[in-house]
């Protein structure tokens, strides 16, 4: 186990390297730069600037020296946000959007275990029939469209919820409510009919046949055999989940505008601003093979079958 | 002798009585027409694709025409020349409430600009047939039909989502089957690949790979813009991973059956053997896959489009127009509303279509979800 562990953590260095490659050189490839504006620089200007920032070296020194530089956990200067350092950026930016995701993966686990198992209970009964109707809506829907009208209905209409920002401004806590409800949507959904699908499989099985013949309370059976078994199938989803949920709080965050990551990465696509897109996938690459790490182990936790060589 | 020989009249049973032979085909189609929702599904699918691409042959109007006197109009039965009139109207009542509290200047030019509109469309009103038009779901922000920017929108959304589906499906398929039939070093190679390309965050190598290129959007290749070309290539490059997984494994488990050996023995080389004898025995899962992962294109299209980094103008896709209708969304609802609901409904009846198709063609996923 403990070798697996070790070789599985291993295994992200290699994967991370290609990852920073690939965009370090997908970025410098495309035409215009972080300093090409509408209004041309004098030459003279620009060219200080590129010296300033070693953008007049050959590409292969300047993909070194980064490297080196994220070796010491130095993610650069911003080109465009002159004074914030790309770690100061993502630094502050980096807690909002765990905030986000962390708390809209907790909900949907919540809400979609719940929803799976009174399903599950209730099989071709009215409860199930809506809480199936209402999942399978949220697969459909992309997040960009329950978003907006989440906040057309609860914000702009019934003037219930504040229409964006986060916790620090005016509205305080009211804000987290519908980037979270937005961001778990799908994920609910999925969870809650996997777990349906699973329980009503494993409930037809000998193991829980014996347990309820042996006279347990059926609480007990639901709670402790049960949902032991029915939960793998919803751990597995849980890596994909996870990287769903990250790379949807970047369309979330835009939406509600949230300060997280999410945010700062298209701004800072859109603005070419090198050093921060860089930093952000980084930080975006580490958060999701640490997700799929933390799965497999897990996994194996729950199912003593499932033998790591 | 066989019990069900191949020959149809020798096709009886073990009490001599003639056994019409089923299919795999008709079996699946028997299965699939029970499931209604899934039919549902499949006519609405239908009806989707007939209109957006039969939309040239449909009396819907231009989804280029401006007409700036139109902006913002509501859906509505009704001539649009008579809503405009009304929506000036109850304007420039507003406006006099307005003034008579205070006489700013700018209620004021707004007040001529309506009054000068207002006597604009009246005079038209019957001499011009624009003033005729219908919008049955309203108007954008520069007065085009939405009912047609929603259709045509989704030609460029449906024609994103077929092209994806058959590309990753043939990279997917010939990889796939490549490394499942030949095992050893080749498919160590394509394994480990497929591997190391599931674990990049992809969606955002994409968003940085369109952005990249964003500004060059007036360039076009063969009549088509560049960056609807890369964005192709960009979501299609990584989504054959799945397709390329599930055939390996499918050709894995399949090869060592005895069919194979028999086709073998006959003089069969690894071609014949691959393409007519392992993939027609995959092809199930690769239909039922290729469903679910079609709307995952539209929906990955439209995720960049509404950053603002996929299909730009003039051509628009659900994406762009959600987009667009998210701009204006408190007073002017429809015109999130439309796309919106457009492309709900359809992902949802292909949502539905692709669970029957599973259901139907690979009987034992029953129940999985």
């Amino acid at each position: 186990m403990s070798r697996f562990i070790v070789r599985r953590l291993l295994s992200i260095i290699p994967t991370l390297f290609i990852v920073v490659t690939l965009s370090f050189f997908l970025i410098r490839l495309a035409p215009g730069g972080p300093f090409s504006r509408e209004k041309k620089l004098p030459p003279e200007v620009l060219q200080n600037i590129m010296r300033k920032y070693h953008m007049d070296e050959p590409l292969l020194n300047q993909y070194f020296r980064y490297i080196g530089d994220v070796l010491r956990f130095d993610l650069g200067p911003s080109f465009r946000n002159k004074d914030h350092s790309v770690n100061e950026l993502i630094g502050k930016a980096f807690p909002v959007s765990l905030h986000l995701g962390s708390m809209a993966l907790a909900v949907a686990l919540f809400l979609g275990l719940s929803v799976g198992v009174i399903s599950a209970l209730n099989q071709n009964k009215w409860p199930d029939y809506s809480a199936m109707s209402v999942a399978v809506l949220g697969i459909s829907i992309p997040l960009f469209v329950i978003g907006p009208l989440l906040m057309l209905l609860f914000a702009l209409r019934l003037k219930w919820l504040p229409t964006s920002g986060w916790i620090s401004s005016r509205a305080g806590w009211a804000t987290v409510i519908l980037p979270t409800m937005t961001l778990m949507f799908p994920y609910f959904a999925y969870i809650a009919r996997l777990s349906r699908g699973s329980i009503i499989e494993v409930v037809r099985s000998d193991y829980i046949r014996t347990a309820r013949a042996k006279g347990l309370k059926e609480s007990v059976v639901i709670w402790k055999h049960v949902l032991k078994g029915a939960l793998l199938p919803v751990v597995t989803y849980l890596g994909p989940a996870f990287s769903g949920i990250v790379v949807g709080s970047v369309v979330v965050e835009q939406i509600f505008v949230v300060p997280g990551i999410g945010r700062i990465f298209v701004q800072s696509a859109l603005n070419r601003d090198y050093t921060v897109i860089m930093g952000d996938v980084i930080v975006y690459s580490i958060i999701l093979m640490g997700a799929n790490f933390l799965v497999d182990v897990l996994y194996s936790m729950l199912d003593p079958r499932i033998a790591y060589k | 002798m066989p019990l069900l020989s191949k020959n149809k009249a020798e096709a009886v049973n073990e009490f001599n009585q003639y056994v019409k032979p089923v299919s795999l085909w008709a079996d699946a189609w028997k299965r699939l027409k029970k499931n209604k929702m899934a039919v549902v599904g499949m006519w609405i699918v239908g009806l989707y694709l007939a209109v957006t691409f039969g939309a040239a042959f449909l009396p819907f109007y231009s989804y280029t025409d401006q007409e700036l006197l139109h902006a913002n109009l509501p859906p509505s039965t009704r001539p649009a020349g008579r809503v405009a009139v009304e929506r000036l109207e109850s304007r420039r009542g507003e406006l006099l409430v307005a003034m008579q509290a205070s006489n700013r200047e700018d209620l004021k030019r707004d007040l001529d600009r309506v009054n000068e509109d207002l006597d604009r469309v009246r005079f038209e009103l019957d001499r011009d047939p624009v003033h005729k038009r219908v919008y049955l779901l309203g108007t954008d922000y520069l007065g085009r039909d939405m009912l047609a920017r929603t259709v045509y929108g989704g030609q460029i959304s449906l024609l994103i989502g077929i092209v994806g589906t058959i590309t990753a499906g043939l990279i997917g398929i010939v990889l796939g089957a490549i490394g499942g039939y030949a095992g050893g070093w080749a498919d160590n190679l394509l394994s480990r690949f497929v591997d190391i390309m599931y674990s990049l965050p992809y969606m955002l190598v994409v968003i940085i790979i369109m952005s990249m290129f964003k500004d060059s959007s007036n360039a076009t290749v063969l009549g088509i813009p560049l960056n609807i070309i890369i964005l192709f290539f960009a979501i299609a490059l990584v989504s054959w991973l799945t397709m390329s997984r599930i055939v390996r494994g499918q050709i894995i488990s399949l090869k060592n059956s005895e069919f194979v050996e028999a086709a073998r023995s006959m003089g069969a080389g690894p071609g014949r053997i691959v393409f007519r004898h392992l993939l027609p025995n995959t092809v199930g899962i690769i239909i039922v896959y290729s469903t679910l992962q079609f709307p995952s294109f539209i929906m990955n299209e439209s995720f960049l489009s509404f950053l603002g980094l996929g299909v730009s103008a003039p051509y628009a896709s659900w994406g762009t127009l959600v987009s667009e209708g998210v701009q204006g969304m408190q007073l002017y609802p429809w015109r999130l509303v439309v796309p919106a609901t457009a492309m709900t409904i359809f992902l949802f009846a292909m949502n539905f279509l692709g669970d029957g198709l599973r259901d139907a063609l690979d009987p034992q996923s029953k129940n999985r979800s």
